[in-house]
């Protein structure tokens, strides 16, 4: 069992490692979804649903042996709602919770921010629970349904393999199969679209998302079509 | 040092940032950002305001409550000495400040609207796609579908705007 410093260090160097990663590929979570809605450019998008399919493998694989640390979290009507604003907030800020730490870490103030604001409607919301208590704390999830509080209890991977006696890779490698059927249609469209245009295909085909022409650091940056957005960047 | 020459494919990227995640998985968790700001957000809070006012709240005497010794943390500040460190390595560390009103008033907006939705949900976009997801939980797909339809939606109201 790991000390609470010792997981504070982990998490310390995983997010390092993290900003390393992210600052050298400028990967960003809005612009995997605002690129591909706005300039059909899925070069955040591809870099997603790869972590993805790894992550389902990987986890699942875990799950099977009896390892990880599976979050418990019930399903609730709070996800759909709290996460619907989060996809609003993040296009109009132009930047996702990991690229605004990047970013401020790059020298951003505009990134700087947006963080200082989440902080404050984190704050402000957080007020609005004295009188509502609502949506069930983590805490309070009792892993059953609870139809007065919008919440349909707890289901994921591990209570799958539990319910069914059938391992966890087995869903695992279903939902792989699902996000790779998404990967593989995405590739076909862009072959489709530099066949159209006459160009030959590359491994790295869509262009660097740099978000504001005044970021722009590369010809290629500048070339962008979503260098059109005066946002923070990507 | 050229590895902070050039740039790096996403894909690459996250492909390697997927397999220590798997690691830190079975250590405590798996990636999340969402939860570390919530914590940073009260001990924020907490330090203007004071340990007695905050404990007035519910929400952080009975949900959250304040303290350095949370893990999710050191994720989100790992990230910026991360980003920190590799910007100067590869000479792209420079102030950068939104040049118009306009660009100030929708980062205040987004940012306020991320937090709300933090609060409600319990997670973010991070352990929506790379945590929750994967885990194959169901919550993952509704904050999934809740997500795409957001960021549709943000869109078309961002493209009107700058139509206009």
């Amino acid at each position: 069992m790991i000390t609470v410093d010792g997981q504070c260090l982990a998490a310390f160097v995983f997010g390092s490692t993290v900003g390393v990663l992210v600052q050298r590929s400028r990967w960003c979570n809005t612009a995997a979804l605002r690129d591909a809605m706005l300039f059909k450019s899925y070069r955040n998008t591809k870099a997603l649903l790869v972590a993805m399919m790894i992550l389902t493998v990987g986890f699942t694989a875990m799950i099977s042996f009896g390892n990880g640390n599976p979050m418990r979290f019930d399903v609730g009507i709070n996800q759909f709602i709290g996460l619907f604003l989060f996809g609003i907030g993040m296009v109009f800020a132009g930047a996702c919770t990991v690229s605004s730490w990047v970013k401020t870490g790059e020298g951003n103030i505009g990134a700087l921010w947006a963080l200082l604001f989440l902080i404050v409607g984190l704050f402000l919301s957080s007020l609005m629970w004295s009188f509502s208590y609502w949506p069930l704390a983590g805490q309070t999830m009792t892993g059953h349904s609870n139809a007065a509080g919008l919440q349909f209890g707890w289901a994921d991977a591990l209570t799958l393999q539990r319910d069914t006696g059938i391992p966890a890779i087995f869903f695992g490698l279903i939902q792989t199969a699902a996000l790779y059927g998404l990967y593989w249609r995405i590739l076909k469209r862009e072959r489709a679209t530099l066949a159209a245009e006459g160009k030959v295909p590359s491994s790295v085909a869509a262009p660097m998302a740099a978000g504001s022409p005044a970021l722009a650091k590369t010809a290629t940056d500048a070339r962008d079509p979503s260098a059109a957005l005066p946002t923070l960047g990507d | 040092m050229d590895f902070f020459k050039k740039s790096l494919d996403p894909i690459v990227a996250l492909a390697i940032i997927a397999v220590f995640d798997i690691f830190l998985f079975q250590i405590v968790g798996a990636w999340t950002v969402g939860g570390g700001e919530t914590m940073i957000a009260g001990l924020f809070v907490k330090a203007l305001i004071g340990a007695k006012a905050m404990n007035r709240i519910p929400f952080w005497r009975m949900v959250f409550k304040p303290t350095w010794a949370y893990w999710k943390i050191y994720i989100s500040l790992g990230m910026g000495f991360g980003a920190l460190v590799s910007a100067i390595l590869s000479k792209e560390f420079y102030w950068r400040v939104p040049k118009h009103l306009s660009e100030w008033v929708m980062i205040t907006i987004g940012g306020l609207l991320m937090g709300i939705g933090i609060r409600l949900s319990f997670v973010c976009n991070v352990s929506t796609f790379l945590g929750l997801t994967p885990e194959m939980n169901l919550g993952g797909y509704l904050a999934v579908s809740g997500l795409v339809i957001g960021a549709w939606v943000g869109t078309w109201v961002y493209k009107k705007i700058l139509e206009a």
